[in-house]
């Protein structure tokens, strides 16, 4: 189920969010289809992420695109699963089951910058 | 903006976002190669469609995904670790939570289990491990903190090479359920409570067969039957109704007006007690079946009490009018003697004298009346001479309501004179009451007023009204003999009679009591 309001406490942290750092609070939303195997996986492999690099100042938002196709559309998704990180900024996209743990912890600038690859996201 | 005019970091900017672009389409073609997206989403004519790349089960996975999100019972799937791989809309509904926020998340985060009883979850461990399926009870509390009564019906998922996957769990919320059963319980235990600590005898019976199916124990104590002896008996068997016939009227009267009440019926309890017992029997619906419950109360001391009201209002009213007829008596007598002006109020002080016995005979039910206190009822206005210049000196004694009250006229009388004319009427004399019972061969009760210390005393030129009452009404009164000695150095008097009709039955106090003085 969706979530697109933004309440008073979330722009407040959305502020906070903006300011990159180690304490940075993030704003991920994962798009999946339903009960499929990917979905699955990309909801499991996500919040182990989340858990064990974000605890306590993360929101993850799932969105099933098979009963909200249009919010898909929004973002300009293309395909199934794909996270968005949303905050910090800048915002970053992942597509696959997020079973490449290393990759995603770049993404999220979770890893130190010296080790970064070319970059996978946007 | 024209293109040569376009600075350098623009230019820069406008490149870096193309060669993202770029990547992220390479991302996108790299994750679809590798197998890793399961939908593609195409915008159409008719709006964003969303096409996914499964095999040729996708389908039917949909439609049962489908099933599963319209059941009511709360559907969840976890993997290995324990995390939710799927919740239907109910186990959403039923924990509070959407999706978003359940998915991929351990179960504990959605749900603290509490087992019911001890065991229980090692019980449930070993079903799944061995039988791979396992059926229950506990307790869900959510994030929230509401607990859940749950059943729970949980069977462990395969991967298709055999090896366990998760567990999928249908879980239903019998809160209400329990709710339910907990308020059925309670109310049987208040009730059963009820039923067997009533000091009423309780029977249940079969409007089908007339046979008694339950008793309370008060019941079994009233008829001095054990349980099981009264269990499939009819009621005139056990001494309720006189017969067969009696028993069988009751029963027609019950089913056509549904209750019946007996205000007093002779009850014969196996030993033999006779009881009088009100029966009040109503029939009544309990789940589509008939049943008359019968409540019995032993009214054998009511009735008894009813008797000895009956008993104490005719002696009243006979007691009522014997004593109407000596303030007659005494009306007349005053009248004959004495100036008229004074009349009245020598009336008023016999009639006060008569109220003074009168009062003490009520507040002692009309059993007798202590002689100690008939003394000092009477002697009320010398109730400060009492113990300094009036002595009482006696046992305790016990008299009949008619001796009472001739001894108590008796008493006002002398009092009357000693103050007016005896050794009350200065401020020396006194006077000697006492009491004492003959000896073992002369059973008789004696009683003596003595004075001295008063004016000389003569003797009156004529007898009035006071001398009958000190004489011949008290003889009458006690069946007894007065003496009266109007000797110079101080009146006496003396009463004489048998113990029979002046001494309370049963109410003898011991000789050896406390003496009054």
């Amino acid at each position: 189920m969706p979530t697109s309001a933004f309440g008073t406490a979330r722009c407040e942290l959305m502020s906070a969010a903006t300011v990159a750092g180690a304490n940075a609070y993030y704003i991920l939303r994962l798009y999946i289809t339903g009960t499929t195997l990917q979905s699955t996986r990309a909801i499991l492999n996500i919040r182990k992420i989340c858990e064990e690099h974000l605890e306590g100042r993360y929101e993850l938002e799932v969105v099933d695109i098979s009963q909200h196709p249009k919010l898909a559309m929004s973002e300009q998704i293309i395909a199934a699963p794909t996270l968005i990180k949303r905050l910090p900024l800048p915002l970053r996209r992942f597509i696959g089951d997020m079973s490449q743990t290393e990759r995603i912890l770049l993404g999220l600038d979770l890893r130190a910058a010296a080790n970064r690859p070319s970059a996978g996201s946007s | 903006m024209p293109e040569d005019a376009r600075s350098g970091p623009m230019l820069l900017a406008e490149n870096a976002e193309l060669r993202a672009q770029l990547e992220g389409a390479e991302e996108t073609l790299r994750a679809i190669r590798n197998a890793e997206v399961d939908a593609l989403i195409i915008e159409s004519a008719a709006g964003p469609r969303v096409y996914t790349l499964q095999g040729v089960d996708s389908a039917s996975n949909r439609f049962r995904g489908e099933i599963l999100a319209q059941v009511s019972d709360a559907v969840i799937a976890v993997d290995g670790q324990q995390r939710v791989t799927y919740a239907n809309a109910a186990a959403e509904r039923q924990y509070g939570l959407g999706p978003s926020r359940a998915l991929g998340q351990l179960l504990s985060k959605m749900y603290e289990t509490r087992w019911l009883h001890p065991g229980d979850d090692t019980a449930a461990e070993t079903a799944l491990r061995e039988r791979g399926e396992w059926r229950g009870e506990n307790v869900h509390v959510r994030q929230d903190g509401r607990k859940l009564h749950v059943e729970s019906s949980m069977t462990v998922l395969h991967e298709t090479v055999g090896q366990p996957a998760g567990v999928l769990a249908v879980i239903r919320d019998i809160s209400d359920r329990k709710q339910a059963e907990d308020k059925v319980r309670i109310s049987e235990i208040r009730y059963r409570r009820l039923f067997e600590a009533a000091q009423d005898g309780v029977l249940l019976l079969d409007p089908d067969t007339c046979k008694i199916t339950d008793a309370n124990p008060f019941m079994t104590k009233l008829l001095s039957y054990a349980h099981n002896e009264l269990v499939g008996k009819e009621l005139y068997e056990i001494g309720l109704m006189k017969d067969e016939g009696a028993s069988l009227e009751m029963f027609r009267k019950l089913k056509s007006e549904h209750h019946v009440r007996y205000e007093d019926l002779p009850l014969k309890s196996q030993g033999g007690r006779h009881q009088e017992v009100e029966v009040v029997a109503n029939l009544y619906d309990e789940n589509g079946r008939a049943v008359i419950q019968c409540n019995i109360r032993d009214i054998t001391e009511r009735k008894r009490t009813e008797e000895h009201n009956k008993l104490l209002m005719a002696e009243i009213n006979h007691r009522s009018m014997n004593l109407l007829a000596v303030v007659q008596a005494v009306a007349h007598q005053t009248a004959r003697s004495g100036d008229p002006a004074s009349f009245v109020a020598r009336l008023f002080d016999r009639i006060d004298g008569l109220a003074a016995s009168q009062d003490l005979l009520i507040k002692n039910q009309w059993e007798g009346v202590d002689l100690g206190d008939l003394v000092e009822a009477q002697l009320a206005h010398f109730k400060d001479l009492i113990g300094a210049r009036v002595m009482l000196d006696g046992p305790p004694v016990r008299l009949t309501p008619e001796a009472a009250q001739g001894i108590g006229m008796a008493l006002h009388e002398l009092a009357t004179n000693a103050g007016k004319y005896g050794a009350l009427s200065n401020d020396d004399g006194r006077v000697h009451i006492s009491w004492q019972f003959g000896t073992a061969n002369e059973p008789v009760f004696l009683m003596s007023w003595s004075e001295e210390g008063g004016p000389p005393v003569a003797a009156p030129t004529r007898k009035g009204f006071g001398q009958m009452v000190i004489g011949r009404m008290v003889e009458a009164a006690v069946d007894g003999a007065s003496e009266i000695d109007y000797r110079e150095s101080g009146f006496s008097w003396r009463l004489r009679a048998p113990f029979a009709g002046t001494l309370q039955k049963g109410r003898l106090a011991s000789s050896a009591g406390g003496v009054r003085g």
